[in-house]
């Protein structure tokens, strides 16, 4: 039996980050109706970016921030001139929407960057601590970090603020809200924003932590969307939780030969098996929203 | 006919329908109450779209609620909705024979069938007209349609006048008056309007806050000290 | 579209209406179809270069793949990512059979199309019976896991054991095409046939019971059960006929470069298999073969021109956001329209007096 500790700590690192992106997914998906498929585009962007300011020889700070400007510019972009013609269609149709947005996004992102080997390093892949017998980069410590500190300071903000009040009474009732003077597109602007900005982050991490690659990043939105699954679109701590796991679920499978290559199989396993509970108890749809 | 016992139906924490109990044996029955009283959701519950919490509910001998949604409507439960379920892409034909699809029959048979329920509500001549072309009068025309063609047992009607002119209903009153003796079913109706029940229902249940506060004949029912209690908010005491 | 507002050609859910075929399937019905084909089936493969045949050929088999998706899709309003997944399934299993047991080119093909069939079975299943978007997300993740694993494991291509694969590049086999269809020209003129008669198999299922039900599923659930339809067979039938289709697609494919490795199947052709399917039209029959020749043809024209293949999707991608917007019957809707308004122009000719 390997020692997993070192893949154990990769998992949970990579798996904040799914779960950070899942919990993008769903505060957009909860305020706004719909499912961002082109969340991992926007994250890719940005982040392909980043590391071009970085080549041309700009400070790094700046183009990190650039980079999480872009996807969010993207983000918002997409949300005040394309989403707002859809927006009374269902469900369904404002997801294929956000297809066209990611194919956009992925033809341009490989046209402009080809498929060339690239790395997104930051400073703090090299620093680190040995913690439990096992080596943590810096950048696994503050990814993780990071995440579990947005998912609560996201949650915290969707309880305690008004903004955040407003958002919730938009996904509970989107036309009622209106009615009791919700101002709909605004809500709906900040919540495209504050996903956009977690996108930006994302991209960035897994852009680090996994690959700088367009296609893998723009992908990496299944992770992100069976994070989101675990939390039955709606939970966050469902979402951190469900992150983690598969995270955790796909890395420790590394130094076992005969699975290893299929290790990225495990969101679509554990998005399969959430989905085989939820739907013991069914629920019959009439036509139109859901 | 239809005997339902303890009936009752939760929606997370609210109570719809509370244990409700009565034998609807009049061929045609009205469902009364004001709005949220649960009439929807009694309804909803026998036909299959929503789960009871508690209960049982035995028409013609058979249990109803161990049955599941469409095999409910196979075995001959019909309703209709309170929005109308027209399909646009089929024809005025083909939306009312997509009932007898399940049913194993021969070919003339069931044209036969369908030509009945369509002479019936009225719309003989219109059958190659396209969904999206018809009224909404003619909508709830074929929406009853669906509900009586073939071999139907009970007919669930929710609202049916919703929305209509005089003139409308009173072709409807007529309408749901000769079903029973035309398709030999049982007619179970919710409405709001108080004409219509008096008019076509023999006996009458009543509902209040999910409780079954009364059912009769539906000329005493509406003279009841309670129900109009209910209904209008005034005292028992100083009804008339 | 604002609500309370209804077009006249459109359903409340902002769907385009599809005049309901009540005829039977006459003479002139098919005939207008067939003359066309047999025409394109005789002319083209005297007139095209090697590389225009195979981008036609090709073109051919995405169509039926497309024919799947766009039932579907223009039926029953399910989204499913996974189409070429599945279509890889086919040629997977197609090529496996092949190989292992020679038997007629017919037979492994249906053998393809029964494996992806049921795959899609196991994997829509699931998620049929919640919302559409729980389809939609996890047959993107079919599509995704699909990659991962033939990555691994590779395609068949003569060799033992249950993958089949050989060790060295030289001895790798070719998958045998029909006996009756051996050169391109014959291949071509096969997939045509075969895309005919797929595409006859939707129109089949459109006639009768099974189409109407998916009519009455396409309006609402509730108005399917409460006219008896058992809602989650139809759905499943649908999607098991969809994956069959991808199947035969694949093992065509599979006939046609002889071939094949996991490049050949990325996720991000799924989504835009179903882009392509929502732009060229997925309420008509026409509609998939606009998709195949968009998702084969276009690209081929790009290669040509020598323009990078992936400005394809960049417009693929608008014209997929275009189509949603404003013309959500896709390129077909549009020229069917434009065939009507030109019809409506010459019957105001022949009446002046009007």
């Amino acid at each position: 039996m390997p020692n997993l500790g070192p893949f154990f700590v990769t998992g949970l690192a990579v798996g904040a980050i799914y779960a950070l992106s899942g919990v993008g997914l769903v505060v957009l998906y909860r305020a706004s109706g719909v499912l961002n498929f082109a969340y991992g585009a926007i994250g890719a962007t940005g982040a392909l970016l980043a590391w071009q300011l970085v080549e041309l020889g700009q400070p790094e700070l700046v183009a990190w921030l650039v980079g999480v400007g872009l996807a969010t510019l993207l983000s918002v972009g997409y949300g005040r001139v394309l989403a707002p013609q859809l927006a009374y269609r269902d469900t369904v149709v404002k997801a294929v929407a956000t297809l066209g947005f990611a194919l956009v996004l992925l033809g341009f992102t490989r046209w402009y960057w080809s498929d060339d080997p690239r790395k997104l390093v930051l400073p703090t892949d090299t620093m680190g601590l040995s913690m439990i017998g096992v080596r943590v980069t810096g950048t696994r410590l503050i990814g993780f970090s990071l995440a579990v500190l947005i998912t609560i300071g996201v949650a915290l903000f969707l309880n305690r603020t008004r903004l955040g009040l407003s958002m919730r009474a938009l996904a509970n009732n989107r036309d009622l809200s209106a009615l009791l003077g919700i101002r709909v597109l605004h809500v709906e602007t900040w919540a495209w924003l504050i996903s956009g900005v977690l996108a930006g982050l994302s991209g960035l991490m897994l852009g680090d932590l996994v690959r700088l690659d367009a296609i893998v990043l723009t992908f990496l939105v299944i992770p992100a969307m069976a994070a989101a699954v675990v939390g039955r679109l709606r939970s966050l701590t469902g979402t951190l939780i469900g992150g983690l796991l598969i995270g955790v679920l796909e890395a420790v499978g590394t130094p076992f030969q005969t699975i290893s290559p299929y290790r990225s199989v495990a969101p679509f396993i554990v998005a399969i098996i959430v989905i085989l509970w939820l739907q013991r108890q069914r629920v019959i749809t009439f036509a139109g929203r859901e | 006919m239809i005997q339902i016992t303890n009936l009752s139906v939760d929606f997370g924490g609210v109570r719809a329908v509370n244990d409700v109990t009565v034998n609807l044996d009049q061929q045609i029955v009205g469902v009364i109450g004001p709005n949220g009283a649960g009439k929807t959701t009694m309804l909803n519950a026998l036909s299959g779209f929503v789960r009871p919490t508690s209960g049982t509910v035995v028409a013609f001998g058979q249990d109803l609620l161990s049955m599941s949604t469409y095999r409910r409507a196979r075995w001959g439960l019909r309703r209709t909705f309170q929005t109308e379920q027209v399909v646009e892409d089929l024809n005025v034909w083909d939306n009312v024979a997509v009932m007898l699809d399940p049913i194993w029959q021969n070919a003339a048979e069931r044209r036969a069938q369908v030509q009945a329920a369509l002479d019936y509500v009225g719309l003989t001549g219109s059958e190659v007209r396209l969904g999206q072309t018809l009224n909404a009068y003619e909508r709830r025309l074929v929406e009853i349609g669906r509900a009586i063609v073939g071999r139907p047992r009970i007919v669930l009607m929710d609202e049916p006048g919703a929305g209509l002119s005089e003139t409308e209903r009173d072709e409807l009153q007529a309408l749901i008056t000769g079903i029973p003796d035309r398709f030999e079913a049982v007619v179970v109706l919710i409405d709001h309007d108080v004409n219509l029940i008096a008019a076509t229902c023999h006996s009458t249940a009543v509902l209040d806050f999910g409780s079954l506060i009364a059912y009769g004949p539906t000329r005493a029912i509406l003279q009841d000290d309670k129900v109009k209690a209910a209904y209008l908010g005034v005292e028992a005491s100083h009804g008339k | 579209m604002v609500p309370g507002s209804l077009k006249q050609d459109t359903t409340a859910q902002g769907q385009p209406v599809t005049s309901w075929p009540t005829a039977a399937v006459s003479l002139g019905n098919v005939a207008a179809i067939a003359v066309p084909l047999i025409l394109l089936a005789l002319i083209l493969p005297a007139v095209l270069n090697a590389f225009w045949l195979r981008a036609l050929t090709s073109s051919a088999i995405f169509a039926l793949a497309a024919a799947g998706v766009a039932l579907l899709y223009g039926r029953l309003g399910l989204v499913s990512l996974a189409q070429i997944a599945l279509l890889g399934v086919g040629s997977w299993v197609t090529l496996r059979l092949a190989h292992a047991t020679g038997l007629p080119f017919e037979l492994v093909l249906l053998g393809g199309g029964i494996a992806a069939g049921l795959v899609g079975l196991v994997v829509g299943l699931p998620a049929l019976r919640m919302r559409g978007l729980y389809l939609a997300l996890i047959t993107l993740m079919a599509a995704g896991g699909f990659q991962v694993i033939v990555g691994g494991t590779g395609f068949p291509d003569g060799g033992p054991g249950f993958l089949g694969r050989v060790d060295s590049a030289a001895a790798r086999q070719l998958m045998a095409r029909p006996v009756i269809a051996q050169s391109d020209s014959a291949y071509f003129r096969y997939v045509l046939v075969v895309a005919a008669l797929g595409f006859l198999l939707v129109a089949l299922h459109r006639r009768t019971r099974p189409g109407r039900a998916w009519a009455l599923i396409r309006k609402s659930e509730a108005c399917a059960l409460s006219a008896g339809v058992n809602v989650t067979l139809y759905k499943t039938w649908a999607f098991t006929l969809a994956g069959f289709l991808a199947g035969i697609a694949g093992g065509l494919l599979a006939g046609s470069v002889g071939q094949l490795d996991g490049r050949n199947f990325p996720a991000s052709d799924s989504i835009l298999l179903f882009a392509l399917t929502v732009v060229g039209g997925a309420y008509s029959g026409l509609g998939p073969a606009i998709t195949g020749l968009l998702f084969r043809a276009f690209p081929s024209l790009l290669t040509a021109w020598n323009v990078d293949g992936n400005l394809a999707f960049i417009v693929f991608g608008a014209a997929l956001l275009h189509a949603l917007i404003t013309a959500p019957a896709g390129v077909a809707g549009q020229l069917s329209d434009l065939v009507d308004g030109l019809r409506q122009r010459l019957k105001r000719q022949k009446e002046p007096g009007q």
